[in-house]
């Protein structure tokens, strides 16, 4: 995984690789609730939604306004009550479970605020188990090479044998991260992923998935730190189970790296 | 009471889990009580029927008054005269079935009572009460008496009493016996006496004996005597009794296992809650005593659900033994000994492992408690930190290999409770197969096809069977006692060809007074070969032999039985190690839910979280059967060589390899379906789900 490479969506769109006007996320009346009748709860209500390829997206909103509820459909370990949910192609709020456990694999990296390693595991054992499970075409030796390289980018290559209670927040938050780019996936969710780190780490994690956008892969930041929003492509805002229109849905700080009105306005069509 | 209850209400299931959990241990304790409960109700049977305790039979008395002649006699407090002769069913055909009928007084008892438990006593000419299962009543039943003419008998009543319990008779007035017999007065007497101590009694019967010859009546058979108010029955069941109360220790075992680790999840499940009460402030000592409190409250409530289920357990098992064996239904009884002590095992056990356990728990360095879900994050053992090296296998294997580490006080419980539940199986099998064999073994010297019984003692064979057919042999039966042993006397034809003369030391016996006894009550009992034993009429050992019979096991009825309780013993043994094993696995697996969410929501599916709960629990399974194998073989054997001690008799001991395939297909395939069930349970929901409960 190269992090350095600068490679823009423009480009890839380019070289065809990606599809400009197709979207990679579209949500449409996207609805999960818990429960029925009166008794019901909300996660979100009827959410439509895109998301292009290479983006960089903040979800933000109050506390108890679905954005962990929207981050877990789109990331295919929860399922909507109603609505469609279609990423790159395929619709997978109809997968069955095991197919969705396989696209999941293949297709989306998760970064959670409690990072969620096996603790039996140790570091690269942790990254090593995603790529199989997303790929079993990679072998053994390829796979300990990726997952060392992995870790390398996002600086622990000298704690790869570390299990995970002998490294702080903030490395296991960086192995947590490694594990989800290893497989190369389309797609990252982090829900607050910098939630259970002090600042300073909550930068460097920062840095890592925005870096991740330079070589096209789209993420989706969930985060109640505005200053980390600030400096993303754009920011959805939530209020009660919805995208609240009263914000933009275009930033107008938008001074991350990836600048691309071009692209945001091919996406919005 | 009242912390128990909250718990209830936080976590319903759990807690009810762990009830019934405790319950099942403290009701498989239940089975020690099996043979007090066993004898208990046979004693009770016997205080109700008054049972005699001497049983004298008489020629016929004639027109003498016996009550009178035997009431002035020392240590006698009431004496009942009886008639007991046999007659035979179908008309009399050869070979047709004999009934034991009983004369007795119906308005005058005192001893061994009569009782109806269904229509009445017998009070006309020609009427009876019949043993369940003779007749029903309202028929006639046409029997013919000793003077071969026949009768028409009508059925008024279904009943006994406890000293026939184990026989089919047919109780009747003495006038209607007096005509089946052909007697004029009795042939029976029972005493019920003062002084019930063995000596005393034999003592009333020789002065019984002695005034009874002055009135020219002799004994038909040596005097019985039941001392103690113990049944006539109870000797018969002992044996089956004492094996049943052995295997009340594997039992046991079990419950322990149980006892143990359920008491202990139960704490340790806690290890975070009380992290944070401790972080605000609470002193360790008065949460480690709400622990223990929250323990044997559960313990108390498991009590009050696994004492009565002891109790059944025991009463079903000694319903089956006292059935099967003597053909008496028992009402229900309690063992208090073992009740005390199965509750105090609860509560005792639930509060040692309670303060252990508690103690553990206030004791993890609080920043480790609140920081790991279940209180002892994954390599900061040593031995965890050494198993994180192993990279051996796939790495789901390697996450079950290490998570068998890291609790591994809950893998070392599973593997013993399979280890209990295998070694339960073999050992009831293996002691099946003994006893199966050993009947066989017993049976097989024996050449007869068939044998033909005499009625009453000193009547003579027909000279058909006894001479004029060659292949046919008399022999006489008899009991003696040596050295407080009761032996089984077989007296045969020195050249008899109906038993293989295979001796294993010595010569066959020639001159009179020399006998061959069995080899293994030999060494038992410490004879050797010319030696003299001093009973009446001593008798010289010429050889030994390992020919020896337990009447007990001989009939295949009874051989079905003990299979059969075994086997219920077996299944109450087994399900509570299953149980054990279904509610530790089920505790492992809930309890990583968040490691298999995880696992799920980087691209597992429902097979590798699977494979991750089978790769530990195989070796788990396969450990157990080793262990279990082992202690089967073994437990096994010491449990027969005890019962060979206490009853002086040589059985050996067969082990029942045949049962190892199927224990061992039964525990991997049983596990493999309980873990395949306990993964279905825990993947059907959305990880994002399970993940949320997890901060
Ligand atoms: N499993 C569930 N069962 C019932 N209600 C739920 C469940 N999960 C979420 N909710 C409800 O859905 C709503 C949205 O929850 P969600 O976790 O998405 O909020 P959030 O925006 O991520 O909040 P936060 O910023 O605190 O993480 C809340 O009202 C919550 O109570
Ligand atoms: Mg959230």
């Amino acid at each position: 995984m190269e992090l350095t490479a600068h490679i823009s969506p423009l480009d890839l769109a380019i070289s065809g690789s990606i599809d400009l006007i197709r979207p990679l996320v579209s949500a449409t009346d996207l609805t999960r609730r818990w429960g029925r009748g009166s008794s019901a709860q909300l996660g979100i209500d009827g959410v439509d939604l895109m998301i292009g390829y290479g983006e960089l997206v903040a979800i933000v909103g109050p506390s108890g306004s679905g954005k962990s509820t929207l981050g877990a459909l789109v990331a295919g370990i929860d399922r909507p009550t109603s609505g469609s949910l279609v990423i790159d192609g395929t619709r997978i709020d109809r997968l069955s479970n095991d197919r969705l456990a396989r696209w999941r694999g293949g297709n989306v990296g998760i970064v959670f605020q409690n990072f969620h390693l096996l603790p039996t595991l140790n570091a690269t054992e942790n990254v090593e188990l995603a790529l199989k499970l997303a790929d079993k075409s990679v072998g053994r030796r390829e796979r300990r090479l990726r997952s060392g390289e992995a870790l390398a980018s996002v600086g622990l290559g000298d704690k790869m044998k570390r299990l995970p209670t002998q490294l702080s927040g903030g490395e296991q938050q960086r192995v947590a991260i490694a594990r989800a780019v290893v497989t190369r996936p389309r797609l990252i969710v982090a829900d607050e992923p910098t939630g259970s780190l002090d600042q300073e780490s909550g930068h460097v994690v920062f840095d890592l998935l925005a870096g991740l956008v330079s070589s096209g892969t789209t993420v989706l930041l969930i985060t109640h730190d505005e200053n980390l929003a600030k400096r993303t492509d754009r920011v959805i805002a939530m209020l009660d189970g919805r995208v609240d229109a009263s914000i933009p849905a275009v930033s107008e700080f938008v001074d991350g790296p990836l600048a691309t009105d071009a692209l945001v306005a091919a996406v919005a069509l | 009471m009242r912390q128990v209850l909250r718990e209830v209400r936080r976590a319903p299931s759990r807690i009810v889990v762990s009830v019934f959990a405790l319950a099942l241990a403290i009701g498989a304790i239940g089975v020690f009580a099996i043979p007090t409960v066993a004898s208990s109700s046979l004693r009770d049977a016997a205080e109700r029927d008054n049972l005699a305790e001497v049983v004298i039979g008489t020629s016929d008395t004639g027109d003498m008054n016996v009550e009178t002649l035997l009431d002035s006699l020392d240590n006698v407090q009431a004496v009942d005269t009886q008639i007991e002769t046999e007659v035979s069913l179908d008309a009399g055909a050869p070979g047709g079935a004999l009934l034991k009928v009983i004369g007795f007084d119906g308005q005058t008892q005192q001893i061994d009572l009569v009782h109806a438990e269904d229509g009445r006593l017998p009070e006309g000419r020609d009427e009876v009460l019949v043993s369940n299962g003779v007749a029903p009543i309202g028929t006639t039943v046409a029997v013919t008496g000793q003077d071969g003419e026949t009768t028409d008998l009508t059925v008024v009543g279904i009943g006994g009493t406890s000293f026939w319990s184990a026989t089919s008779a047919a109780f009747t007035t003495l006038e209607t016996a007096r005509d089946l017999a052909g007697l004029e007065g009795v042939n029976r007497i029972v005493i019920s006496a003062d002084d019930v101590g063995k000596d005393e009694l034999r003592a009333t019967a020789d002065s019984a004996r002695d005034l009874l010859a002055q009135e020219d009546v002799a004994m038909t058979f040596l005097p019985i005597t039941i001392a103690n108010n113990e049944h006539p029955v109870e000797a018969d069941i002992e044996q089956v009794s004492s094996l049943i109360g052995i295997l009340g220790i594997v039992a046991g075992i079990v419950a322990l296992v149980l006892l143990g680790s359920t008491t202990n999840t139960l704490i340790t499940e806690r290890t975070r809650e009380v992290a944070v009460m401790r972080a605000l402030g609470a002193r360790s000592r008065p949460l480690r005593r709400r622990l223990r409190r929250l323990a044997v409250g559960i313990a108390i409530a498991a009590v009050v659900i696994g004492v009565p289920l002891g109790i059944l357990i025991s009463n079903v098992i000694a319903r089956m033994v006292l059935q099967e064996f003597v053909g008496v239904t028992p009402d229900i009884a309690v063992s208090l000994p073992v009740i005390a002590g199965s509750v105090l095992f609860a509560l005792v056990g639930a509060r040692l492992v309670a303060a252990r356990a508690a103690r553990r728990v206030t004791k993890i360095p609080l920043a480790t408690a609140l920081r790991d879900r279940d209180g002892s994050p994954f390599g900061r053992r040593f031995t965890e930190r050494l198993a994180s090296r192993v990279r051996l296998g796939g790495l789901l294997d390697r996450t079950a290999f290490r998570n068998g580490v890291h609790r591994r006080s809950r893998s070392m419980a599973i593997v013993a409770q399979i280890t209990a539940a295998v070694a339960a199986l073999l050992i009831i099998a293996s002691l099946a197969t003994t006893i199966n064999d050993f009947n066989a073994a017993s049976v097989e010297p024996f050449n007869w096809v068939s044998r033909t019984e005499v009625a009453g003692p000193g009547l003579d064979i027909d000279a058909d069977v006894a001479d004029s057919d060659p292949r046919s042999e008399v022999s006489i039966d008899a009991i003696g006692e040596f050295d407080g042993w009761q032996v089984d006397v077989r007296g045969v034809e020195d050249d008899t060809l109906m038993i293989d003369r295979h001796l294993d030391e010595g010569s066959w016996f020639v001159q009179s007074k020399e006998a061959v006894v069995s080899t293994g009550f030999a060494e038992r009992v410490g004879v050797n070969i010319v030696y003299s034993l001093d009973e009446q009429p001593a008798v010289e050992l010429a050889g030994l032999t390992e020919t020896i019979v337990i009447d007990s096991f001989q009939d295949d009825g009874g051989r079905q039985a003990i299979l059969m309780i075994f086997g219920a013993i077996g299944f109450v043994v087994v399900s509570v190690a299953g149980l054990a094993v279904a509610s530790g696995l089920a505790v492992n697996v809930y309890e990583r839910r968040h490691e298999f969410a995880a696992l799920q929501a980087v691209g597992g599916r429902k097979r590798h979280v699977f494979r991750v709960v089978s790769a530990e629990l195989i070796p788990m399974a396969v450990l157990g059967i080793g262990f279990g194998l082992i202690a089967g073989y073994f437990g096994g054997k010491a449990i027969m060589g005890s019962f060979e001690a206490s009853n002086a008799v040589e059985i050996g001991y067969t082990f029942a390899a045949g049962v190892i395939p199927a224990a061992a297909a039964v525990v991997i395939v049983g596990s493999l379906v309980l873990g395949g069930l306990m993964v279905r349970r825990v993947t059907r929901q959305p990880a994002a789900l399970t993940l949320r409960s997890a901060a």
